[in-house]
């Protein structure tokens, strides 16, 4: 099982486009980027089954926070017998979809124990758990996934944090990696986060210290690769922890946009530029846009847009915009379903896409349909099934009925995947990007007004059922 | 007007195989209906639904009553566009939640008449508004409106009241149907009352069968409701005995496995049950040998599927009852794909019902099934006794443990 990246432009820092293959026995996987990861929770994609696995496209890339499973011992994926067992135990298909392997949870912004000099500390539904490389190691081996993490010393202690805790994890993180770099029967392909939180200087240190040529003892241990740097096939950037640190940074003038791009720029710096470099956590296609043209990104987990579809946004935008449609007021990136004022509208998700394939908008009638007796027939429908409308999700989130969120998940990644898709288009052809970056940042808010109040009437669903709760309904709907 | 054709009959049982043709296609019977309340199968979309074999499945009126509302309903074309559902669909009448849900019901002669939950006004429900509501979600199957007294009430005056009034709101039902034009589209169901006593139960049977020409089907109402299962299956039996052939027989609110089947051997056609959907929602995945509770420490290492055997998408795609158990109340997923599984399993349990009575084999499948699911535990000797009365002895040559009560299996 092999891993390449290939990467057209590889300038240092700005747009390009790559291509990720994944070589297993029998089959190889094939993922263009600029694209997305879809995010799991316990090893699964929230509210979608596994027979909508197959028919959601946009499934290629998954990456699994590990730590929910540390609350047995050993953890039952390490268990899984056969060939695959991650994939096998999860129910994602070795021929279609690359999965990640990783702690933690890199969108979970609680704050957790320190770390030790060999151990993170990771949360469990059964509290915190220590976990050190050894047994990280051990993990992945069991599981065999088509790419690891390397075990970062992230610190999710209160910050700010000290030069010298800083320091630490710069060391342990590099110090972890080796650990997993070490000989093994199957090499891994390693993603390595980019440690240094919010300080360019250390951050640079990091890098210099993954890409300085090992002697000695150092050397053996990470044989036959000269450096650090040699063993691993991309960077990982969570951004969940640096904008919890620049928030508690006493500097208000800063521009927390301008000091993301600046922070991974420092970490790319001396890096070399044909690796994978992954994003965890943008909060918006904004951001997205902003770190492929500022810096050169090629992967980014979609979890914002499964969250829409957990408080019932459908996400309703397309890029670029097109030429004519830029006047007015700017628009949301979705639609807040659970406002009254879809409850009569039968209309699809999205007006922007009109053609969208996903399992919501364009259904498709069961391929088969199981038969119970001899005289069963079934008669396929003579037509498509009709799209599903904004007005029945409207009715189903009311209603407190989970089908809403397989629905807005399915279409939610599909219209990420096609923005991915039309963002590789621009930069093939060969179009000004920051022309239509612009056009976007203008047409399209990205305060993300609509989640937050999709977020407030979710919680009203989902807390404050119960007496009274139709006459408020009523009374909101009439106002 | 629906088509009900008898394509078998068991020779021992009372047990039959028939094809219901509706206005959404065609539907073999004995079934099992799945309970989409509010226009939606827990979690799952109609395609999935579909791809699990089911054809006939019911939604609440009282529910779609209140959200999305008739006005929607009818904007959006009926409930079967609404929620993207192209196969047959039976509504109830919305009395029998009325009841149960609403604490200030009071039954008149009019109808019923309860509180508002959106203004706490006293509104009335009429067998004719319970027709018209239906007629706006347009199911295939509309059931009359029914006077529903608990089947434990103690108060045989009020039963009997009960019975009778139902056979009135049923000519009202019939009146307001008959009068809409959608009789070729929509097709009523008369409910027998009548309590636990069979005298009752006669009475009703004899008015209702002189309104046979004016409905297409019959259901068994008033059950279900805690009553001795002894009691419950010689109910059953009395009213099956009395139906007309020519007409399908629904028995509300069945679907433990048992007693679906025994319904399905005193000539029972269609039954409908929240219990195979709400039960997996607490992670209780039905099988062949008995329910399993993938709660249970036990499956957190078990790498099996459910039931091997089964071809539902979560058996079939692997899903192991380690993974089910690792995500059950934590994530939406597993109860959706327990979900899957159970509705799978009951469509199984009828449709292997339909293959044995086809072959002419259903005394042994009966058999073979008790055999299976209770030779653990004993069987339930009411079971033994509803079968023995229609020629089926399941103690004949073997050494099997008889207990009493409800005797349902559970893990
Ligand atoms: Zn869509
Ligand atoms: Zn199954």
């Amino acid at each position: 099982m092999s891993l390449s990246f290939s990467v057209g432009k590889s300038s240092r820092f700005g747009p390009r486009t790559g291509t990720v293959s994944l070589l297993r026995t029998g089959t190889s996987i094939s993922i263009n980027t600029p694209a997305l990861m879809v995010a799991t929770s316990r090893g699964v994609v929230p509210h979608l089954g596994r027979d909508q696995y197959k028919r959601t496209s946009a499934l290629r890339w998954i990456s699994v926070p590990f730590e929910s499973f540390l609350e047995n011992s050993p953890p039952i994926p390490t268990l899984q017998p056969g060939s695959n067992p991650l994939h096998t135990f999860l129910g994602f298909n070795p021929s279609q979809n690359l999965v990640v392997m990783t702690l933690r949870d890199p969108a979970d912004p609680s704050e957790t124990p320190a770390n030790g000099n060999d151990y993170v500390s990771a949360s469990t539904a059964r509290g915190m758990k220590k976990i050190t490389p050894a047994q990280w190691r051990n993990h992945v081996h069991a599981c065999v996934p088509d790419i690891v993490v390397a075990l970062p010393d992230i610190p999710w202690t209160s910050p700010p944090f000290s030069q010298k805790r800083i320091t630490k994890s710069i060391e342990r993180t590099a110090t972890w990696l080796a650990n997993l770099l070490a000989p093994a029967p199957h090499p891994l392909n390693i993603l390595v986060h980019m440690a240094g939180g919010i300080s360019e200087p250390a951050r640079r240190a990091f890098t210099d210290s993954l890409t300085e040529t090992l002697y000695g003892k150092e050397a053996e241990a990470v044989h036959p690769h000269k450096c650090l740097d040699d063993g691993v096939v991309g960077y990982v950037f969570d951004l969940v922890p640096l904008r919890k640190a620049m928030e508690s940074s006493p500097d208000d003038a800063r521009d927390n946009q301008e000091e993301t791009v600046a922070l991974l720029k420092a970490s790319l710096l001396s890096a070399r530029p044909n690796k994978l470099r992954v994003v965890n956590s943008p909060a918006s296609p904004h951001e997205i846009l902003r770190l492929i043209r500022d810096v050169g990104v090629d992967v980014f987990d979609a979890k914002w847009a499964q969250d829409a579809a957990q408080i019932g946004i459908a996400l309703d935008f397309v890029f670029p915009v097109p030429s004519e449609a830029a006047k007015g007021k700017q628009r949301d990136l979705g639609h807040n379903l659970y406002r009254t004022d879809y409850a009569h509208d039968f209309s699809s998700f999205a007006d922007s896409l009109q053609d969208c394939s996903c399992g919501a908008c364009a259904p498709l009638a069961p391929q088969t349909v199981i038969s119970h007796s001899a005289i069963d027939a079934h008669v396929p429908a003579t037509s498509a099934p009709a799209p599903y409308t904004r007005a029945y999700v409207h009715h189903l989130l009311q209603t407190h009925e989970m089908s809403a969120h397989s629905l807005l998940i399915m279409h939610n990644l599909a219209v990420l995947d096609t923005f991915f898709a039309n963002v590789r288009g621009v930069l093939e052809r060969g179009e000004d990007l920051n022309a239509h970056v612009d056009r976007f940042a203008t047409e399209y808010d990205e305060t993300l007004r609509v989640m937050d109040e999709g977020r407030s009437m979710w919680k009203d669903v989902d807390f404050a059922r119960g007496k009274g709760r139709l006459a408020r309904e009523r009374a909101a709907a009439e106002d | 007007m629906a088509q009900f054709e008898l394509l078998a009959r068991c020779p021992t049982t009372r047990a039959r195989v028939s094809r219901l043709t509706l206005a959404h296609g065609t539907t073999m019977l004995p079934t099992f209906m799945p309970v989409a309340t509010q226009a939606a199968i827990k979690g799952l979309t109609p395609q999935q639904v579909e791809s699990l074999g089911v054809t006939l499945i019911l939604n609440n009126t009282y529910h779609l009553n209140l959200r999305p509302g008739t006005k929607v309903l009818s904007e959006a074309g009926g409930a079967h566009k609404f929620q993207g559902w192209n196969k047959n669909l039976l509504t109830d009448s919305g009395g029998f939640q009325l009841v149960s849900l609403s604490k200030f019901t009071t039954i008149t002669e009019e109808g019923a008449l309860f509180e508002s939950p959106f203004t706490g006004e006293p509104t009335m429900l009429t067998p004719e508004e319970s027709i018209s509501i239906q007629h706006a979600i347009g199911g295939d199957i509309i059931m009359q409106l029914d006077d529903v007294v608990p089947s434990l009430s103690p108060d045989h005056a009020r039963v009997e009241e009960a019975m009778e009034r139902s056979v009135r709101w049923l000519d009202r039902c019939i009146t307001r149907h008959n009068a809409s034009g959608k009789q070729d589209r929509q097709n009523l169901f008369a409910i027998v009352q009548g309590g636990l006593d069979l005298e009752l139960r006669d009475r009703c049977l004899t008015q209702m069968l002189e309104r046979k020409d004016q409905v297409a089907g019959f259901a068994i109402g008033g059950l279900s409701g805690g009553e001795e299962k002894d009691v419950f299956w010689r109910i059953i039996s009395r009213c099956t005995e009395k139906l007309p052939e020519d007409r399908p027989r629904y028995s509300m609110g069945i679907g433990f496995a048992e007693d679906l089947l025994v319904c399905v051997a005193l000539g029972i056609d269609m039954a409908d049950c929240v219990f195979p959907t709400r039960t997996a929602r607490f992670g209780v995945a039905l099988t062949p040998h008995g329910p399993v509770n993938l709660r249970l420490a036990k499956y957190a290492n078990d790498f099996g599927p459910i039931d091997p055997e089964c071809p539902c998408p979560t058996c079939a795609e692997g899903t192991s009852r380690a993974m089910l158990h690792g995500t059950m109340t934590k994530e939406t997923t597993a109860a959706t794909a327990v979900t899957i599984h159970n509705i799978t399993y009951q469509a199984r349990l009828m449709g292997d019902a339909r293959n044995a009575i086809l072959n002419g084999t259903f005394p042994n499948y009966l058999k073979t099934f008790f055999a299976t699911y209770f030779g653990d535990v004993g069987y339930p000797e009411w079971c033994v006794n509803a079968l023995r009365s229609v020629g089926v002895d399941l103690l004949e040559g073997g050494e099997v443990k008889v207990v009493s009560g409800s005797g349902a299996k559970w893990e």
